[in-house]
């Protein structure tokens, strides 16, 4: 049958796996450091820290010191635990709002690329419009009036307002690989337009999706800092990254460390997060050279 | 007689709705097909071969696209045919070979899982069974250590090995037409050979038609019975094989032909090209789509267009005004 005068000879043909690139130490540093803050967040009130609320007055805007790790602020309170309990509104509303934004976006994206048409233009046109809006005035604007804020509406009201941006992005990704010849070849195997969705392209896209997905936790949690910073977001006493550097603007004089590691554990998280989400899409990023 | 073609093309036309206004892209091709035979479908780049595959399947694009005429695979209509409907047929009654296997595989689907699908899906056999049958279907196209190979990516293959498995994949579902649309222009000329051989191979034991698309006439001179020689997307000859290389009276045919080059030609002689360019399929002439590009056009083939009409061999017609004489000396690549 076979048309090899050998099967050494055949063996030859069948190359060895391209190598991706590495991922490299400073990727497992990120995603150690990214899941340090996530574990920080969820088990807050579990691990030995000070309350995020008790007042000292006995150390107020004291420096960093064996008792308080980082210095407290202006009402004497841990600025340590503060940051590790500001984490938790941050992530919380960076995750949640993402999710809703890929719960809807996603699958619009997906289906708008496959199918095309009509369905395609009209969605196409309605979400560059959304985008062509600035989201932090729209949330703005809606946060203002939607009172009294809980972190529920900050995530519903930032995850609206994320669906065109991952509409945009998972549709040009589809579209990339709609035209592949696989999912032509799929289609005249007779599979259906469901499956065509599940096994062909969703895997496909899925490093892009998950890449975006980071870094799209990333912008959101500078845009939850922002409407902090504007006292939009949680109401005082609650420590956010946001409203702990807003707080912090009054003393910041009489205390930079208010200012500094809030700002710090911010700065950093998302560098992580961003690194992460960059890494993955180069790693597992299938170009026509490699195939 | 028609019940006993497998595939009856009749009138077939593709038009797209272009921003630059509609392009027909196939015009009035009809043809048809015996069971267990092989046709050639030639034409160089942008003469509608690639289009007209499709067209035939069902496969054309969703958007902005028009198709009349009719074409009837195993007593199925295809043109009219809802998705639904098409699906019934695409891969047991009909299946495709590809271009290219650099991107006729899924990447992240391991080779196994792609054939198992369709054998899952459409004949709903069970995980063991798919298996067991994809395993087979890899072995039935030459894959050595089928077993292994089975759990490998496409990215771990090499083109011809791809090109093998894309072959298998179209076979799962034992289609009666295989449409192969340039199945060897990806691969390495020492590859090509090798899969055309397969396919011939595969066509006997499984009886099944084949379609073969190709621009290159070398590719079709041994293997298939019938040849459809396209230009700007209409038939502008057809016949035997034999007929086709021997007793064409087409020029067009002619200049293709003698655009191969040949073992017989001294050295360094220069490869004889057909001047021009393919037509504009915006906007054609009235006349003969070849006769800006012909030594032999009149004006008439300037402003009447040629219908197919028979020679003197059954089953040979060809579309022009000055057709060359009956015995003409044969060029042969």
């Amino acid at each position: 049958m076979s048309n090899f005068s050998s099967l050494e000879e055949a063996a030859v043909l069948v190359e060895k796996p391209e190598k991706s690139e590495p991922l490299g130490l400073f990727f497992w540093i990120c995603v150690g450091w990214v899941g340090l803050n996530v574990f920080g967040a969820i088990f807050a009130n579990v691990l030995p820290l000070q309350s995020p609320l008790t007042e000292s007055f006995n150390a107020i805007n004291a420096g960093p010191s064996l008792h308080h790790l980082l210095g407290t602020d202006d009402l004497g309170r841990d600025i340590f635990s503060r940051v590790v309990y500001g984490s938790r509104v941050s992530i919380t509303v960076g995750i949640g709002a993402i999710l809703i934004g890929y719960g809807i976006g996603a699958p619009l994206g997906m289906l708008a690329a496959y199918r095309r048409g009509r369905f395609d233009a009209i969605l196409t046109a309605v979400m560059y419009l959304l985008l062509a809006f600035p989201a932090i005035i729209a949330t703005i604007a809606v946060l203002s009036f939607w009172t009294p804020r809980s972190l529920l509406k900050i995530i519903i009201v930032i995850g609206i307002a994320s669906i065109p941006l991952v509409y945009r992005v998972i549709r040009t990704a589809t579209l990339n690989v709609a035209t592949k010849d696989y999912v032509v070849a799929a289609k005249v195997q007779g599979a259906t337009d469901r499956r065509i969705l599940m096994k062909e392209l969703l895997p496909n896209i899925f490093p892009i999706a998950l890449s975006f997905f980071l870094i799209g936790v990333a912008t959101i949690i500078v845009l939850e800092g922002a409407l902090a910073f504007l006292g939009l977001s949680v109401n005082p006493p609650t420590p956010s990254w946001g409203n702990m550097i807003n707080e912090a603007r009054t003393v910041l004089s009489q205390n930079i460390w208010l200012a500094l590691f809030p700002s710090l554990a911010l700065c950093l998280f998302l560098i992580g997060l961003n690194f992460i989400g960059d890494r993955i899409r180069a790693h597992f990023d299938v170009t026509e050279v490699k195939l | 007689m028609s019940d006993d073609k497998l595939l009856v093309v009749k009138d077939l036309t593709t038009t797209f709705a272009t921003a630059g206004g509609d392009l027909t892209a196939v015009a009035n091709v009809s043809f048809d097909l015996e069971r267990n035979e092989t046709l050639g479908i030639v034409g160089e780049s942008g003469s509608g071969k690639t289009v007209l595959s499709r067209t035939i399947m069902g496969l054309q694009p969703r958007l902005n696209t028009t198709v009349t005429g009719s074409s009837i695979i195993d007593g199925f209509e295809v043109v009219g045919a809802s998705e639904d409907e098409k699906r019934t047929i695409w891969g047991t009654e009909v299946a495709m070979v590809f271009q290219d296997p650099m991107t006729s595989l899924n990447p992240v689907m391991r080779i196994g899982k792609q054939i198992d699908e369709a054998l899952r899906v459409r004949l709903g056999m069970n995980r063991k069974d798919a298996k067991a049958r994809a395993i087979e279907l890899l072995e039935l196209v030459g894959i050595p250590s089928p077993v292994e190979r089975y759990n490998t990516y496409p990215g771990q293959l090499s083109g011809g090995m791809r090109q093998r498995v894309v072959i298998a994949i179209a076979l799962a579902c034992s289609p009666k037409l295989l449409m192969a649309d340039e199945p060897t222009t990806g691969l390495d000329v020492t590859i090509q050979a090798q899969i055309l051989n397969l396919l011939d191979e595969l066509k006997e034991r499984l009886k099944m038609s084949v379609i073969l698309v190709t621009h290159d006439l070398g590719v079709v001179a041994t293997r298939t019975s019938r040849i459809v020689v396209m230009y700007a997307g209409r038939i502008v000859e057809t016949g035997t094989t034999r007929d086709v290389f021997y007793h064409h009276r087409m020029p067009y045919t002619r200049a293709l032909l003698e655009s191969s080059p040949k073992v017989s030609n001294k050295s360094h002689t220069r490869l004889v090209t057909i001047p021009g360019r393919p037509p504009n399929l915006l906007n054609l002439s009235d006349g003969c789509s070849f006769a800006p590009r012909c030594k032999f056009a009149t004006d008439q083939c300037h402003l009447v267009r040629p219908e197919l009409q028979p020679s003197i061999e059954p089953g040979h017609s060809f579309a022009c005004w000055n057709p060359l004489p009956i015995n003409s000396e044969a060029v042969l690549p």
